[in-house]
């Protein structure tokens, strides 16, 4: 991008220039001014409240998330509990294992039989 | 051509809005401090030293009046959402008319595609005493509503408004030498349109 103009002279033209103005004139009255700081102001204090509605459900927002948290953590450890429960109560539950049946269906003792269901081999 | 500024004023031909923040005030770095810890009072300051140039700035790239107003009221709501991001050893006011710059085209966009959907019968006028408008007033207007709009901004801020194409250039985020031509081509057709509309009437 080059920033050198290399066209012809600008020149200005003094009656151009005073349409221009005359067409692009800002409004002159002060009371306009004041009334756009006013409308501006308006805008910004609507813009501070929006910010500050988020603020207050952001607390409550936090405090929920807080809590669900809690909530899922106690049922996540709960979950594990059962299932490490189940998992130790299916090995050990003698109402589960049909030592005899191993024993048989192996040709083994009953000593071999209890190992190899407690092994799992 | 170089006009000394005694005979700009005579002629009625210095910047439109007095360049009364040109040059950074010595406490405008406080006061953007200030509104950046969030004293609103600060930042309303800060609106009443620069909403004319904003104005300008806006009128410059968009249609009509209440565009200008609307375009300034948005890039103040955005400045003011904005501010802890700008750095305060910077230039509050080039950086202002950027965002004032950018909602005012934002505006001639949703401008474009809305009157492409309505068809307008009549071009939207500027804000002026109906009384005052002549025919070449008019002409004018309407020649101005047909120029590109990055053209009609370069031309309205460095004749109406005494910007400098390093500051136009800044402002509408295009080279100088792009804002150099642009005032040129503007002008040429401008002159062209006043030339014609002179030798009718």
């Amino acid at each position: 991008m080059t920033t050198e103009y290399r066209g012809p002279e600008l020149v200005r033209d003094d009656d151009l220039t005073r349409e221009l103005r005359s067409i692009y004139a800002a409004p002159s009255d002060a009371s306009w001014w004041a009334g756009l700081e006013q409308r501006i102001n308006a805008r910004l204090d609507a813009a501070d409240e929006w910010w500050t509605v988020p603020e207050r459900w952001l607390r409550v927002g936090l405090v929920a998330a807080g809590f669900a948290v809690i909530v899922a953590g106690a049922l996540i450890m709960r979950a594990q509990t059962q299932v490490t429960r189940m998992a130790y109560e299916t090995v050990v539950d003698p109402a589960t294992i049909d030592i005899l049946e191993v024993a048989e269906r192996g040709k083994l003792t009953e000593q071999q039989a209890t190992l190899r269901v407690l092994t799992g081999r | 051509m170089t006009v000394p500024a005694r005979a700009e004023r005579s002629l009625g031909l210095l910047p439109a809005t007095a360049r009364v923040v040109a040059e950074r005030p010595a406490d405008e770095r406080a006061l953007v401090l200030a509104a950046q810890r969030g004293e609103r009072e600060a930042f309303s300051e800060l609106v009443r030293t620069h909403e004319r140039r904003a104005y300008a700035v806006a009128r410059a790239i968009v249609v009509n009046h209440e565009d200008a107003e609307d375009a300034v009221q948005e890039a103040f709501l955005h400045a003011y959402r904005a501010l802890h991001r700008f750095l305060p050893d910077q230039a509050f006011g080039a950086w202002l008319h950027r965002i004032v710059a950018n909602a005012a085209l934002d505006i001639t966009r949703r401008r474009k595609v809305r009157d492409a959907d309505e068809l307008p019968e009549s071009v939207a006028s500027p804000f002026r005493d109906p009384a005052e408008a002549s025919e070449l007033r008019r002409r004018l207007q309407e020649a101005l509503d047909t120029l590109p709009a990055r053209q009609r901004a370069v031309i309205v801020l460095h004749d109406v408004e005494g910007f400098k194409h390093s500051e136009i250039g800044v402002t509408l985020g295009i080279p100088e030498g792009t804002a150099r031509s642009d005032l040129h081509y503007a002008r040429s057709h401008l002159r062209e349109v006043l030339g014609s509309v002179r030798s009718e009437l």
